[in-house]
């Protein structure tokens, strides 16, 4: 077997062109690599970024051109093969083959497939409910008409929150959110999060169903459609969208040498080695050890970045790069919610400022006294002050 | 022309005022070295205050992401955003701020425009 080649000539197989690639290729070439880099996308589209397929992007505000990573005036030096995906790894030779029976070699292959949407088990004929992962997910949504329309939405994550108040916007007639909580993320983000961000639908006219799970959608006569609740209910709907969450897109490694998570996630350690020499892995489809033991967050997209920044340095044998506190932000409606720190750990929430009503709240979150996350709504100024003094402060304790 | 804007001593240092009695709004920055800046307020990859960043090295990092933007020059060092922003002239007279707008066309994010 190869050892791993560190050398800036060597050639750099990137296996996936979303956030991650896109940034392991970026980074790499900021270390000063300056042999070939391929990257290998399913899709036969530029690389693109996700977040505003649920927003600017589903409204019409913006278009695909403007969710392109790659920089037009200032692209960077790599090779994409576009429109067919991995479908096996091989580790002798180091490569992978495509769909097309392409085998492209790599002297490291970076595996950063990302994730697919979570689908309810059971469809209707009409193909039941939408998904929202890929630009065509969103296309498929933007098309939709949605003005005068009931809607469901399954999931009560950012995601499905997200496309609630874009289909608002767009004048949806009525919209029930069916999610497992009460309180949409109070488990993750503490119970007055979770009132503040559901009065923020509420008070708009959103309804949201008992606390229980979708389990199937059926076709009604009438062209509608039905979801079907766990409790027995049932929801009719004329459009339904699915946002349960994502899987990580690795079934074509299933039967391969990698070791893979009970979720399916490609266990690395916290610089996406996989274990096998050459072979690095991350964003949605990887889960490194910081993530597998609850420290690190999943699914978001600033980890995606920042694992991108780590496996290119540790790949170009560059000093390692730190972690920074975790991430996220959402965008509903006039509100931005952002939170960062180690959220997860916390075992105390503190509002430090605002109101559960009044769409402005500050919360702080604690382990047993000390200050370790943050989360504000309209809160830009006092949450980004929060993430630099913190990463001050990290850097100045390495 | 050069517009009063705002005052001196409503600036704090390493903060941003965001104004819009201009369009599209701007932001000015007192730095914490004493020195009077001001650009366009706007992300140009998304619609964010840049006031409301974190101002460091003569440079603005958005409140949203990690693009920062050079006070002197508008330039961005690194993605999200791809574009600079535009960097207007600043004159301290007393404790009134004027601005002498830039006279190239705004970059602002996709979605976003004059209004």
């Amino acid at each position: 077997m190869n050892a791993p080649i560190h050398s800036s000539e060597s050639t750099v197989l990137i296996v996936g062109a979303g956030l991650a690639g896109y940034h392991v290729a970026r980074q790499a070439r900021q270390h000063g690599h300056t042999g070939p880099i391929s990257i290998i996308g399913d899709e036969n589209r530029p690389a693109y970024d996700r977040p505003a397929l649920s927003k600017a992007f589903l409204n019409g505000t913006v278009n695909f051109e403007d969710l392109h990573l790659d920089d037009p005036s200032n692209p960077l030096e790599v090779t994409w093969h576009s429109g067919s995906g991995a479908v096996e790894l091989s580790t002798e030779p180091l490569g992978v083959r495509t769909a097309d029976g392409t085998f492209h070699a790599g002297d490291n292959v970076v595996i950063v497939t990302g994730a697919e949407a979570q689908r309810l088990p059971s469809f209707g004929r009409s193909g039941g409910a939408f998904v929202l992962r890929n630009v065509e997910d969103g296309l498929a949504l933007r098309e939709r008409m949605i003005e005068g329309q009931r809607i469901a939405v399954v999931g009560g994550g950012f995601l499905g929150l997200e496309a609630v108040s874009t289909f608002l916007d767009r004048g949806a007639a009525e919209i029930t959110v069916i999610a497992d909580e009460q309180f949409p993320g109070e488990a993750r983000l503490g119970a007055a999060v979770g009132q503040a961000i559901r009065h923020l639908h509420e008070q708009r006219g959103v309804k949201f169903g008992p606390p229980v799970y979708a389990h199937s959608v059926t076709d009604t006569e009438d062209g509608s459609q039905v979801l079907n609740l766990t409790n027995g209910d049932a929801v009719q709907a004329d459009v339904i969208v699915c946002a349960i969450g994502a899987t990580p897109a690795t079934r074509w490694l299933r039967d391969g040498e990698l070791t893979l998570g009970p979720s399916g996630a490609i266990l690395c350690d916290d610089f996406g080695f996989t274990g096998i020499p050459g072979v690095w892995a991350a964003g949605d489809c990887a889960q490194w050890t910081s993530q597998a033991a609850g420290i690190r967050p999943i699914g978001q997209w600033q980890e995606a970045v920042e694992q991108a920044r780590i496996v290119a340095a540790a790949i170009m044998g560059a000093p390692p790069v730190p972690f920074q506190e975790p991430y996220f932000w959402s965008e509903q409606y006039d509100v931005m919610i952002q939170g960062a720190g180690r959220i997860a750990q916390s075992n105390e929430v503190h509002i430090l400022d605002g109101s559960i009503e009044g769409g402005d709240l500050l919360v702080s979150y604690r382990l047993d006294g000390e200050e370790i996350g943050i989360l504000g709504m309209n809160r830009m100024r006092e949450i980004k002050r929060w993430r630099k003094m913190r990463t001050a402060r990290v850097l100045a304790s390495a | 022309m050069s517009l009063k804007v705002c005052h001196l001593s409503e600036l704090t240092p390493g903060e941003g005022l965001r104004i819009e009695s201009v369009s599209p709004p701007i932001a000015v920055f007192l730095t914490e070295e004493g020195t009077v800046h001001a650009i366009d307020d706007t992300c140009t990859h998304q619609d964010a205050s840049l006031a409301a960043g974190w101002v460091e090295d003569c440079k603005v990092e958005c409140p949203l992401h990690e693009s920062s933007f050079c006070l002197l020059t508008g330039e961005v060092d690194q993605p999200p955003a791809k574009q600079k922003v535009r960097v207007h002239t600043v004159e301290v007279r007393g404790d009134d701020v004027l601005v002498e707008l830039s006279q190239e066309a705004p970059n602002l994010p996709p979605g976003v425009s004059v209004s």
